[in-house]
């Protein structure tokens, strides 16, 4: 290390509140921009492995709205489906019904658990698993359901035991009941939150609920070697009045509708960036102008202006590289909290992650904070350097 | 050797002005001075008289209005900053009078400096730098601090600094005016022995003991230099 930026480091050992206040500053801020980069990708990021892992690369759903957005339904579906599955390259149809239900356990099931509850039902192909992963018994047959592991704990019920499905807000409420048995329980990968929904076969929770051949949305598989976008132009154009989107294309309208997070996320890294500059440049300052008396000495023996202000800088770069990496492990912390109170947002699937740990967020955050320390040191440093070395000379004290 | 005919700094008419708001102040009015090798030169006068402005101009820290400063024979007018610094780091020795040592390094770090920036190897400049600190007598306080040492011991780390690289000139200004009189008495006795073997010097100073032990003395009063 340069004899001159050794004396830079051991300033700021010698003045350890001075230091310890800006390094929690500039860690606070390297945090903050960290966590707002991983908020800006990562609901796009996770929601679109979600998608892809479900095996199915493309939705069709009612005109306009995207699956489980609405309760709107495509009608006279056995007959679009014929439609969907004469295109090259679809290789299965998954249709989807989802309507709000009221469930509730039989006369004789546990002690305890027999309050009706409003959840979301989805009726699909006992075939189609691609909405949930079974935790326990099996997928639903006829005339059984499968309920979410959450919800089957709640309710004190599992495999053999019997519900009530009810379509309308209450039992007594006006509407269609069917008393099912319990196939199976599983983890529901679309579900938000607060959704612990239920699963029956298509054909049940079209007859319970009247809506005879409609569907809410349905899933399609595309062959190996096919082009998803072709089959999605392909499908669209058989399909008439419904909305077929890709994974990607979901992902596109997501990441729209929560363009408003990526705004605050991009305002608030930014302030978080101009405050750790700001900081760094300030500490500088003061660090500068307390030595101007070494300095004119040190540029009078003649050492290069461009070395002084060099090794200026590094302690600038020093408190960065310290505070940004206190920073990092910060951000981590924080995400981690933050991603608690987000997950509960109303829907969103609870598998969607605000916060994706990316290496490389984490990193430009770093990079960013280190280089705009760097300038913000630069500053006070090239002005110190430019003064007249004659009169600091006998002004300053060392 | 010390001698006519073989001029280190030479300095002729030399002006310097300054600006202290919109006044412009005159430091020196035409001052003229050869520096020859080998010389122990004292440069007295009452406070303000431009001592250290002539310090500064003969070292190239500073440069004239007009006139002229040729040091070993370079017309430092011509000089850029940078070309500058570069002659004053390999040929000119500075000692200040608040010695302003460099406070989180130890003496030999402090007279290190003007090597590394010289870029003397790691090994080279430390040995050097004991060497030089050894000769001012200070190789029992290598490795401390500047708030470890007395006001004399910190003077003598800068003038060890100022021989770091062996510069032809050393410039001293007010070197003995922080300390007291036994302190000051011993750095003159250095600065003698420095000049024995061959450092030339160019001390500004108030003290009256120091500018006797000189070989040479001139008076700058209102800004012009008389022998």
């Amino acid at each position: 290390m340069a004899v001159l930026a050794r004396n830079s480091i051991r300033e700021l050992r010698h003045r350890p509140l001075r230091t310890a206040l800006t390094v929690a500053g500039v860690a606070i801020s390297t945090a903050m921009l960290a966590d707002m980069l991983m908020l800006g990708g990562g609901i796009q990021q996770s929601f679109g492995e979600l998608l892809e892992s479900r095996g199915y690369e493309l939705r069709v759903a009612p005109k306009g709205t995207l699956p489980f957005d609405t309760e709107a339904t495509i009608p006279g579906w056995t007959a679009l489906q014929e439609r969907i599955e004469g295109v090259g390259g679809v290789e299965r149809v998954a249709p989807v019904l989802a309507m709000s239900v009221s469930v509730e356990v039989e006369a004789d099931g546990p002690e305890g658990s027999r309050g009706a509850r409003r959840t979301l039902a989805v009726g699909l192909d006992p075939e189609n698993r691609g909405l949930y992963v079974l935790v326990r018994g099996d997928g639903p047959g006829a005339g059984e359901v499968l309920v979410d592991s959450r919800l089957g704990e709640a309710m004190g019920v599992g495999p053999d035991d019997r519900l009530r499905v009810a379509t309308a807000s209450g039992f007594d409420a006006w509407g269609r009941t069917a008393s099912v048995r319990v196939s199976g329980t599983g983890d529901f990968v679309f579900a938000t939150v607060r959704d612990m929904p239920v699963a029956l076969p298509l054909d049940d929770l079209q007859a319970l609920s009247g809506l005879d051949d409609q569907v809410s949305f349905a899933m399609i598989r595309v062959g190996d070697g096919y082009d998803a976008e072709a089959v999605r132009a392909g499908i669209a154009a058989v399909a008439g009045r419904v909305e077929v989107v890709t994974l990607a294309g979901i992902s596109d309208r997501l990441d729209e509708r929560l363009s408003y997070f990526r705004q605050v996320a991009v305002i608030l890294g930014s302030v978080s960036l101009f405050v750790a500059a700001l900081l760094i440049g300030t500490i500088t300052a003061v660090s500068v102008s307390e030595r101007l008396g070494i300095i004119a000495a040190v540029r009078a023996i003649g050492v290069g202006r461009r070395r002084i202000v060099a090794d200026l800088t590094l302690e600038s770069v020093v408190l960065c590289l310290v505070g940004g990496g206190i920073g990092i492990g910060l951000a981590v912390v924080v995400a981690g909290y933050l991603e608690s109170i987000l997950s509960g947002l109303p829907g969103l699937p609870a598998a969607v992650r605000f916060f994706v740990l990316r290496p490389g967020s984490l990193m430009t955050a770093y990079g960013l904070v280190i280089l705009s320390g760097a300038v913000a040191g630069l500053v006070p440093s090239l002005r110190a350097t430019r003064l007249e070395v004659t009169s600091l000379l006998h002004r300053e004290e060392p | 050797m010390r001698g006519a005919g073989n001029p280190i700094v030479v300095a002729r008419r030399v002006t310097r002005d300054y600006w202290k708001g919109r006044a412009r102040v005159r430091a020196l009015r035409g001052a003229d001075l050869t520096v020859e090798k080998g010389d122990f030169l004292a440069v007295t006068g009452p406070s303000g008289s431009g001592k250290s402005t002539l310090l500064h101009l003969l070292g190239g820290v500073d440069v004239a209005t007009s006139g002229g400063v040729h040091f070993l024979g370079r017309d430092l007018a011509r000089l850029t900053v940078e070309e500058r610094a570069a002659l004053r780091l390999r040929e000119v020795g500075l000692v200040f009078q608040r010695f302003h040592l460099l406070p989180m390094l130890t003496a030999i770090e402090n007279v290190e400096l003007p090597l590394a920036a010289a870029r003397v190897g790691r090994r080279e400049r430390r040995a050097r730098a004991a060497a030089v600190l050894e000769r001012v007598g200070l190789a029992d306080r290598l490795r401390h601090r500047p708030s470890e040492l007395s006001g004399g011991q910190c003077q003598r780390v800068a003038i060890a600094r100022a021989l770091a690289n062996d510069p032809a000139l050393v410039l001293a200004d007010e070197p003995t005016g922080e300390l007291d009189r036994a302190t000051s008495r011993r750095v003159l006795a250095l600065f003698q022995e420095l000049n024995a073997d061959g450092t030339t010097l160019v001390v500004a100073t108030h003290d009256l003991d120091l500018a006797a032990g000189a070989h040479r003395r001139i008076e700058v009063v209102d800004g012009t230099t008389r022998p």
